[in-house]
């Protein structure tokens, strides 16, 4: 009887520790099967995404050096803008200039600014009383003579013209009032300084030529006198009074 | 005889369920557990089948095969020598001799019961 008990208990205690046995057994094995399974699982994910990362990397490189390609043309063709527009800018420029130039011009003729600069002085005078003749109109200076004068020295190129310190332009008036003439509204007696700027080299053969102004004015007995200045001032033109 | 069975589900329920993670350098220590708890197994089935069977004999030389394994494994790791392969090596061997034998000794028996059977009849 109490061997029997005795082999029971051995049997139960054989069997607990078998138990207990496999127990590990089975717990190392399923442990490390897991373990090891999901370990490996794990590692593919990580490589994967590390490719995918990479990847994912090289495409925007791809797509950065594109976006810089992109850049760079546009950079150039903003440079050539740049370079067109300073060009057109320079061309401008130089057309101001000539713009202003030429404005200065126009000023100069209509008179509207004072005058200075090389030019030639000529002055009409009545011819001294001549007993012999009738008419007084026959020695005194008319406005035609002016008015031939002037627009003699104006085809010549003058830029400002005074007669008698009174700007002249292309408006204005000669008129004549017995033996003074009227300019834009101011008498003025003889003798007549009539005031040219502009290149006297010019001028001055222009009324000298042969049959020209001062031989027909010389031939109406008027005493002209012309002199190339090297300093002539003009003033601008005045008001009407 | 249900209590070891129990033992192994038990055992194989609880590391499935477990959520110890492990980081990935002690895997040698599982892998050498393994091959320990194998050795000494069939050790033991051999044991069984020679006669020579002892319980204490071969509990711990279950458990004291599988620490072993792991402190072998373990030095080896921070020595920077693979100890490891020793103890694969040797209970590598080892298993295939264990199993060897307990073929052998089951043909005997087969042919030996087929002999007897054959005589009986």
């Amino acid at each position: 009887m109490s061997k029997n008990q005795k082999a029971a208990s051995k049997k139960r205690g054989k069997q607990l520790l078998f138990s207990v046995v496999f127990l590990v057994l089975g717990f190392i094995l399923a442990f490390s099967y897991r373990t090891v399974g999901s370990s490996h699982k794990e590692l593919d994910e990580v490589q994967s995404e590390l490719f995918l990362q990479e990847e994912q990397y090289r495409e925007e490189l791809i797509e950065q050096q594109e976006r810089n390609k992109e850049l760079t043309e546009e950079l150039l063709e903003k440079q050539k803008e740049v370079r067109e527009l300073e060009e057109d800018f320079s061309s401008r420029e130089k057309n101001h200039a000539v713009l202003v130039e030429k404005a200065r011009d126009l000023r100069l003729l209509l008179g509207v600014i004072p005058a200075k600069g090389t030019g030639i002085k000529v002055t009409l005078e009545d011819a001294d009383y001549d007993p012999s003749t009738q008419n007084p109109n026959d020695y005194i200076v008319h406005e035609s003579h002016v008015l031939r004068v002037i627009n003699e020295l104006k085809i010549a190129g003058a830029q400002g013209i005074a007669i008698n310190g009174q700007r002249v332009n292309s408006n204005s008036y000669i008129k004549c009032t017995g033996p003074v003439i009227m300019i834009d509204g101011r008498t003025f007696p003889a003798p007549f300084t009539i005031e040219a700027i502009g290149d006297p080299k010019v001028l001055s053969p222009a009324l000298h030529l042969k049959g020209g102004v001062v031989d027909g004015l010389l031939r109406d007995n008027i005493v002209v006198t012309t002199e190339e200045a090297k300093e002539i001032q003009l003033s601008a033109i005045r008001d009407k009074a | 005889m249900w209590l070891p069975l129990l033992g192994l589900l038990l055992g194989i329920s609880l590391g499935l369920l477990s959520d110890i993670q492990i980081p990935q350098v002690y895997n040698n220590y599982l892998s050498i557990a393994i091959l320990a708890a194998f050795d000494t197994l069939f050790g033991g089935i051999r044991a069984y089948l020679q006669q020579v069977y002892d319980d204490w004999i071969f509990v711990s030389g279950f458990f004291f095969n599988i620490l072993l394994a792991a402190a072998l494994a373990f030095i080896g790791v921070h020595l920077g020598v693979d100890l490891y392969l020793a103890a694969i090596f040797a209970f590598g061997v080892r298993l295939f001799q264990n199993i060897a034998v307990i073929r052998r000794i089951l043909l005997a028996k087969w042919t030996g019961r087929n002999k007897n059977s054959s005589t009986n009849v």
